[in-house]
């Protein structure tokens, strides 16, 4: 675990080397990025694992494992990709609840596709800076193009770990 | 339309204090908080507690090295030669240049999405743009570095990105499809 923080820090440190001594100028931009990212994340990310936390004890883990376990196949892919449309916020809120259905017993190819719909509809994001920037007919093109991609996302989960056999850890 | 102002109020009012989903987030901790004290009284809650700081010590340098690396990659990308590339009649060529962009591409949706509104100015067409927030939102390497891997390990993290990688094109070519449709299709240039 820390090999795996320590190597993810070094590549990160190699990447900001070897970027400034090429081109310098790209320095204050990229530091401009982390700060704005970063400040963003530093109350969010505290606050969503605290919940996730207690959200986690206060979960019945029976049915979670009942409604999205792995044994639950293309039912359990369709309510996750229905769950997953409606997980609220970026990824700081999202992957901590994500977590905490994952922690509950939910199969491999549920969270896949429980994942692909957050990614592909996140609500929030799609209220808040696809429709005012984009405006409806790009947005509701790209809706009709992905409304398949959860469920896609999740049999094609399934067909990989049955095909390859790999156990997926927790 | 991204305007500069409008940009500059919405950052500006993420500098006033905490935004919406946090305040959200900040009820439902307090509110779950005080269930598990009820329930299971004092002690699991600061046992929680400290699990909840430990894994937050833990991701901490995680998102931060993620940041780093999705910043200075930023950094490397030619913006306006792609835009010309991803024209209507760029094909299936078109769309993975476009996937693959969005793949590489850090940030949130306020970054991600003036980036979009200046490709489709550029010249993108519709399959093309929409590979591109596709990819970005789907298989972004940015995100999958920063959460998916620190969140939930490496197996499940692989697992998905490997079943969700042809989907943006997937998805590019449906819109192509769907977007020939004049009730929605878009307009060659921008209103």
């Amino acid at each position: 675990m820390i090999a795996g923080v320590v190597g993810l820090l070094s590549l990160a440190a190699l990447v900001a080397l070897v970027t400034g001594l090429k081109r310098p100028s790209s320095v204050v931009p990229a530091a401009r990025f982390v700060a704005s990212q970063g400040s963003a994340l530093a109350l969010r990310l505290p606050v969503a694992l605290v919940a996730a936390g207690f959200l986690g004890l206060l979960v019945p883990q029976s049915l979670v494992a009942g409604s999205l376990g792995a044994e639950t196949g293309l039912s359990g892919i369709l309510l996750a990709s229905l769950v997953g449309c409606f997980l609220p916020g970026g990824p700081t809120v999202t992957f901590p609840l994500a977590l905490v259905f994952w922690n509950a017993g939910a199969g491999a190819p549920q969270m896949v596709a429980l994942l692909t719909a957050w990614s592909v509809f996140a609500f929030h994001r799609l209220m808040a800076f696809e429709l005012p920037i984009m405006g409806w007919r790009f947005t509701a093109i790209r809706l009709i193009a992905s409304a398949a991609l959860p469920t896609l996302a999740g049999l094609a989960a399934g067909a990989l770990v049955a095909f390859t056999g790999v156990e997926i850890g927790r | 339309m991204p305007d500069e102002t409008a940009t500059a109020k919405r950052s500006a009012a993420r500098k006033r204090g905490p935004d919406r989903i946090t305040l959200v987030f900040c009820a439902i901790a307090l509110a779950s908080g005080f269930a598990v004290w009820l329930r299971d009284g004092p002690d699991v809650v600061m046992e929680t507690l400290l699990a909840s700081l430990s894994l937050l010590a833990y991701l901490a340098p995680q998102v931060l090295a993620g940041l780093v690396i999705g910043g200075f990659v930023q950094e490397l990308v030619p913006r306006e030669k792609v835009a010309r590339r991803l024209g209507g009649k760029s094909g299936l060529a078109g769309l993975v240049l476009a996937a693959a962009l969005g793949l590489v591409t850090p940030g949130g949706p306020f970054t991600s999405f003036p980036l979009v509104y200046a490709l489709y100015v550029a010249g993108a067409d519709i399959g093309a743009l929409v590979a591109y927030v596709t990819a970005w939102s789907l298989v972004g390497v940015h995100r999958v570095l920063v959460f998916e891997l620190p969140f939930l390990g490496p197996d499940l993290a692989i697992l998905r990105f490997v079943a969700s990688l042809p989907l943006p094109i997937v998805a590019g070519l449906l819109a192509r499809f769907v977007g020939r449709h004049p009730v929605i299709a878009l307009p060659r240039t921008p209103s």
